[in-house]
């Protein structure tokens, strides 16, 4: 399940208004706000990168222009942050990771309801198409807030190659991932064995794939739980993967050193996120010996953490209307089939039955498999990345601090996991 | 010299003068003054995680005092500090002096001596981040092909402040030396001829002659790059983002991720003006100390 907390009227509300827009297919009038310039605050990161490609068409199809206002991750939440607490109509749009920021910024009143605009969508739309979970997870308190833009989780990249010529089979338990990099760390010196998320803010992503797996959870009857059996299970196999066979300067390891190092051919089992599919292949030096899977699973079975990027309004925009029709394009059927081609995992189940999308699918057995692992992903995937409470990205920082404090061995896991829950229900006690 | 046949300007023209230049002085003055003040008065609100206000006079001071990452981000902020001036000072000098006596270097040579000031520190983040990374970098590759040891750099909580501090001293020694060149060639070659009549030394020239005139430099030298290594920010941000852990987290990087991304501006407010006071401090003893040692 990828909701924390589904709220069902809003499914149906949402199936209902993509009836209603069928009936008025023909008379929908995409040139309506035509003239008028909305900006978008974007994440310049693959997902943007790959709408952005499109942007002649919204332009031609509305006649609004469309002002890109882009900035990697962080600098783009700096700017938001600037923005909004200065209650600007600067962004019209910005893009938003629901199950990082939703909480904080929906109780902030940041984003636009988005649930009486999705009245006016062209008849082609389909709502129903979209990825019920993701939608729920961009609803609070029955607000929906963002549409989804793409689908995305960690996955294991694995060296076919080095996996055959070291006797290791592909893991199929979080045991045989320690096993299994055991075992490539005395077949050969010159490979990183296993490589994951280090960096303190970076942790939680990859870190709650591995919690959940072993059947973990952050909270417990509204406090803080690393530090129960298997809290410091999941943070004990975590770090020690890191610890005893991650690279040098783990701690300061995110996507690009992670992706920079599997690309270069020097890591064996590789944990990042589904996005960087394009990266890692870059060359295509990769193409031939990559295998992907889901994280292999613990004794929960298999959690996979499954978010995506979304796209909102801004609850200061002046033209919330035309805004619609910019966030409604880019997440219609043929923008997202046109980004899934592109490497982006599309929220919308259907795109991967499109006979254009197999085509490129079956091009590349890495492809195939980057699809499977994506399924599983959509059917089994959680979003809790972090605390599911208001401040979710400063309980980042502290579940990255305990991780780090393991692998520098600078605590005992006792110590690191009280540490941790200590600030942590602190953090779960603000309001 | 004075001009004791200017003519008085009548008071009418200078009343007109002011009233001409009025709006662009309480422009100037309002752009400096209005985010200071903005900021004081922040200083004194409290920001929940979804952004609500309230006035909470001087909590933010008290819970300062008592919160043990300020205090730690201010040892790293003096250690950084400390570390990156003496490095940038004693090469600076050096490299000034063989700018000063090295006549015949290319004008080219010399402009490389002095190019990484020129290079946005973001780029020399990005680029001491690729050669110092632990698997792939060139750092570890030279020490490695001379029989060395490998280093964690950056990723060592015990080596990442020295580390910060080389690259820091990587950028800004040529700035320093480009200064205390300035003093160098304004110093009175009299002084110089007298001490070679007496058959003093070149070490002692340097000792007695050089180093005393040259201190009024050093110490403007020393002011300017107070400033910047106490609010030091950008190559932290790129290369560690304040560790590993916290053993890189500045005063300016932590009072940074509390503002804007946990959103707490108030305590950053509080945690940026005690920033600013200790900056302001330093250049006040510093400025005491210019006009002690001028000549």
């Amino acid at each position: 399940m990828i909701a924390k907390a589904p709220v069902a009227h809003v499914a149906i509300s949402l199936l209902a208004a993509g009836t209603l827009s069928q009936a008025h297919a023909a008379d929908f009038d995409w040139k309506k706000f035509q003239g008028k310039t909305i900006t978008f605050l974007a994440n310049s990161n693959p997902v943007s990168l790959a709408l952005l490609t499109q942007k002649a068409d919204f332009e031609k199809l509305t006649g609004m222009t469309l002002k890109i206002d882009s900035y990697q991750e962080q600098q783009m939440r700096q700017r938001l942050v600037t923005v909004m607490n200065a209650h600007s109509d600067e962004a019209d749009v910005f893009m938003t990771l629901p199950s990082r920021e939703g909480e904080q910024f929906a109780a902030a009143g940041w984003y636009a309801d988005l649930t009486p605009l999705t009245k006016d969508v062209a008849g082609n739309y389909d709502f129903a198409g979209l990825s019920q979970a993701l939608l729920k997870a961009g609803t609070f308190n029955g607000k929906l807030t963002s549409m989804p833009m793409n689908i995305e989780g960690p996955i294991l990249y694995y060296r076919t190659d080095i996996l055959k010529k070291c006797g290791v089979e592909v893991p199929k338990t979080i045991r045989d991932v320690e096993a299994a990099a055991k075992k490539l760390k005395a077949c050969d010196s010159s490979i990183t064995p296993f490589v994951s998320r280090g960096l303190k803010p970076a942790v939680a992503y990859t870190f709650s794939n591995m919690l959940h797996n072993i059947g973990g959870t952050y909270m417990a009857n509204g406090k803080s739980n690393l530090c129960s059996t298997k809290g410091k299970e999941a943070l004990e196999t975590y770090s020690g993967l890191l610890r005893d066979y991650g690279p040098p300067g783990v701690v300061n390891y995110s996507f690009p050193q992670i992706s920079a190092l599997y690309r270069s051919g020097r890591s064996a089992l590789s944990f990042e996120s589904s996005n960087e599919l394009r990266t890692v292949m870059e060359g295509g030096e990769r193409l031939k010996d990559t295998g992907l899977a889901p994280f292999p699973a613990g004794e929960a079975g298999q959690v996979p953490t499954a978010i995506g990027w979304g796209l909102t309004i801004s609850a200061y925009s002046k033209q919330q209307e035309a805004a619609w029709y910019f966030v409604q394009w880019a997440t219609s059927p043929e923008i997202q089939k046109r980004m899934a081609l592109q490497g982006i995992a599309p929220p919308r189940p259907a795109v991967a039955n499109d006979p254009e999308y197999r085509k490129w699918i079956d091009e590349q057995p890495v492809r195939k498999e980057w699809q499977a692992a994506l399924d599983v992903l959509a059917t089994k995937g959680s979003s809790e990345v972090g605390y599911p409470i208001v401040a979710n990205p400063q309980s980042r920082e502290f579940i990255g601090q305990a991780v780090q404090d393991l692998i520098l061995k600078q605590k005992t896991v006792d110590q690191a996991c009280a540490d941790a829950d200590k600030a942590l229900d602190a953090l779960i006690a603000q309001k | 010299m004075p001009q004791a046949n200017a003519t008085p300007v009548p008071d009418w023209q200078r009343l007109e003068l002011s009233a001409l230049s009025a709006p662009a002085v309480i422009f100037t003055f309002a752009m400096i003054a209005f985010p200071v003040v903005y900021t004081v008065l922040l200083g004194f609100q409290s920001f929940s995680s979804t952004g609500k206000q309230s006035f909470v006079g001087i909590a933010n001071y008290s819970k300062l005092l008592a919160d043990n990452e300020f205090w730690h981000g201010l040892w790293v902020t003096i250690a950084l500090y400390v570390l990156s001036l003496v490095l940038q000072l004693v090469l600076g000098v050096w490299l000034a002096l063989v700018l000063f006596h090295a006549k015949r270097l290319h004008g080219l040579v010399r402009s490389l001596f002095i190019s990484p000031f020129m290079m946005p520190p973001v780029v020399a983040g990005m680029m001491w981040l690729v050669i110092l990374d632990p698997s792939l970098g060139a750092a570890n590759y030279i020490l490695q092909s001379m029989g060395l040891p490998p280093s964690d750099w950056l990723a060592s909580p015990s080596l990442v402040i020295p580390t910060i501090a080389l690259v820091d001293t990587w950028q800004w020694t040529p700035y320093v030396a480009l200064i205390v060149l300035g003093g160098l060639q304004s110093l009175p070659p009299s002084v110089y001829e007298a001490a070679q009549i007496d058959g003093a030394s070149p070490f002692k020239t340097f000792q007695r002659i050089t180093l005393p005139l040259l201190l009024p430099t050093i110490v403007t030298a020393t002011i300017l790059r107070s400033v910047d290594l106490l609010r030091f920010f950008d190559i932290i941000y790129i290369t560690t983002q304040g560790g590993p852990g916290n053993a890189s987290n500045t005063l300016n990087i932590y009072g940074f991720r509390v503002g804007f991304e946990f959103f707490n501006i108030g305590y950053a407010s509080a945690l940026m003006l005690t920033l600013t006071a200790i900056v302001f401090g330093a250049v006040l003893a510093f400025n005491r100390l210019r006009v002690v040692v001028a000549w």
